[in-house]
């Protein structure tokens, strides 16, 4: 492509990887919780800006991106060959929980479609449904690096 | 002639530094003191008041023991998208109690994750606060399971500051916190995770507490999912009501503004109503800032009493068959209402238990309009059926 060299792509890949290793050193001392507390932030950043504007069919795309890019990274790391058993049934559940909130808002799969005057209240409710999901899905601490990971990388 | 302690002759031909001998013992004292100060924060026991020695201003009417986890992921966001950490709010409100009641002796224990300094030497990690009079009469830092009885740092600084009682001393016990597991244990304590904590180390904690004497009038647990038989069942011996949320307390959350003045809050009723009272207080803020299920119990203790004898037998049949998955983390093996078990269907199953409850205002479970107040552990299909999902996390 056009203005794209070899040079530029290796650069990319260097951030890439000074991103990864800059989040797993410092990580590295915070912990499972530290860890779990930016997949929140994740939930509350989008759930804020859900509420921040008042076209409901801005609202939607705003949800739906958030969990498709949620989706697809636990996709990416679920097919890791390194990813141990115990992560892969907590990364299904993960997925589950957020095919179930995609579907009650679009109105599939047996759900009524979250009426336009919900979706602040629904925006809540996953910030709220996510954080207890945290409670009940045990993921290891490197595992939950890498969707954060994944999740930025997507997001760009 | 000795020499002045501000001279320092340096033998510069010989290579050496000559100094004075009062200048040598200053230096040791102050690197005594250095070195002091630095190992303080590692000792297992602060030096604290003695607070027997201080007679209260006014009579001792209530008693409050609230212990606050720390030591794991407590972060949430409000409705309006703030942060919060659960537990710092649970101790700001504990303060709060203690200062707004003369008539109560109230300890708070904060057990915080363990940090260290210079990555090697372990701080200290639990945080003692002892109120008298509405006063605060001494804090300090403790260092948390130093024994194998998991509360006995507690037990020792309780005992050290508690007032005998007179007659007619309303108990009350706060606990705050994740669910606490009814079988294996493992990981509670981030810092910790080789430790183990379950109902049973709580019960233990409270026999202490109470000396086998007269029960805690009121046992709240600001937990998820631990209004269950077994739990129930558990601290029986030592509350005569308990409040406990049978399924996920959001934020671990329970209001503490009706503790704020006991000596109104308490005057009418007893402490039925005031059960009554904090659980339907409790549930009002919640349903205002909370779109998942809402459920809180009260628990008459003796009037439960027929109904844990019936499902004593299936419940632990239940619990053996779990505790086998001794890798599996218990809060990640489902919960359900014990009504959905027809193994539960007992007549008197609701005796005893006042139930607040409103659904999820989302999700499939949005049409289930009550629950029982008794949490059990998915049936036997259920567990048939997940078994590969079990098994897999066990590897």
């Amino acid at each position: 492509m056009k203005g794209t060299t070899m040079s530029d792509h290796k650069m990319s890949v260097h951030k890439i990887s000074g991103l990864i290793l800059v989040i797993l050193s410092v990580s590295f001392f915070s912990g499972n919780a530290q860890a779990a507390e930016k997949i929140q932030g994740y939930f509350n950043s989008a759930a804020r800006e859900v509420k921040a504007t008042a076209d409901p069919v801005q609202k939607r795309e705003i949800l739906n991106n958030e969990f498709q890019s949620v989706s697809n990274a636990l996709n990416v790391i679920e097919s890791m060959p390194q990813t141990s058993a115990s992560d892969r049934a907590g990364l299904e559940r993960y997925q589950s929980a957020i095919k179930d909130n995609q579907n009650e808002l679009n109105g599939t799969n047996g759900y009524a479609s979250v009426p336009d005057g919900q979706l602040n209240a629904f925006s809540n409710y996953v910030v709220q449904n996510m954080e207890q999901a945290d409670e009940t899905i045990t993921i290891s601490v490197v595992t939950l690096l890498l969707i954060i990971i994944v999740v930025i990388l997507i997001a760009r | 002639m000795q020499k002045p302690c501000n001279s320092i002759h340096a033998n510069v031909a010989s290579g050496s530094l000559f100094i004075p001998m009062p200048i040598t013992k200053c230096i040791r004292g102050a690197c005594c003191v250095v070195f002091a100060l630095i190992l303080y924060p590692f000792s297992s026991i602060a030096p604290s008041v003695n607070g027997k020695a201080l007679e209260p201003a006014a009579p001792i009417r209530y008693s409050i023991v609230s212990i606050i986890h720390g030591d794991g992921e407590y972060a949430y966001h409000d409705s309006s998208g703030d942060e919060h950490a659960a537990d710092e709010d649970a101790l700001l409100k504990a303060k709060t109690v203690a200062t707004q009641n003369p008539n109560a002796e109230v300890f708070i224990f904060h057990e915080i994750p363990q940090k260290h300094f210079l990555i090697f030497f372990p701080l200290r990690d639990g945080e003692f606060y002892y109120y008298r009079g509405g006063r605060l009469i001494d804090s300090e830092s403790y260092r948390r399971y130093q024994d194998s009885f998991r509360f006995a740092p507690e037990i020792e600084l309780y005992d050290r500051f508690h007032v005998e009682e007179q007659g007619g001393c309303v108990r009350l016990f706060l606990y705050f916190g994740h669910e606490i597991p009814e079988f294996a244990g493992y990981g509670y304590d981030e810092s910790h995770p080789e430790r183990i904590f379950t109902v049973n180390d709580l019960a233990e904690g409270l026999k202490h507490i109470t000396h086998d004497s007269a029960k805690f009038d009121l046992v709240v647990l600001g937990t998820c999912y631990n209004g269950t038989p077994r739990t129930i069942e558990s601290l029986a011996p030592y509350a005569q009501y308990i409040v406990a949320s049978p399924e996920n307390l959001h934020l671990s959350y329970f209001d503490l503004s009706p503790l704020e003045h006991l000596e109104t809050s308490l005057q009418s009723g007893g402490i039925a109503a005031f059960a009554k009272n904090f659980a339907q207080n409790a549930f009002d803020k919640l349903t205002k800032e909370v779109e998942t299920a809402i459920t809180v119990a009260v628990y008459d203790v003796d009037k439960t009493k027929p109904f844990l004898h019936y499902a004593r037998k299936d419940y632990e049949r239940t619990m053996t068959t779990l505790a086998t998955f001794t890798n599996v983390q218990p809060e990640s093996i489902a919960h359900c209402d014990c009504a959905e078990n027809t193994a539960y269907g007992f007549k008197g199953m609701n005796d005893g238990v006042e139930i607040f409850y409103r659904a999820p205002q989302f999700g499939r479970a949005k049409s289930i309009q009550n629950h029982s107040g008794w949490e059990c552990w998915k049936d036997k299909v259920w567990q048939t059926t997940n078994r590969q999902l079990l098994e897999n996390a066990q590897k």
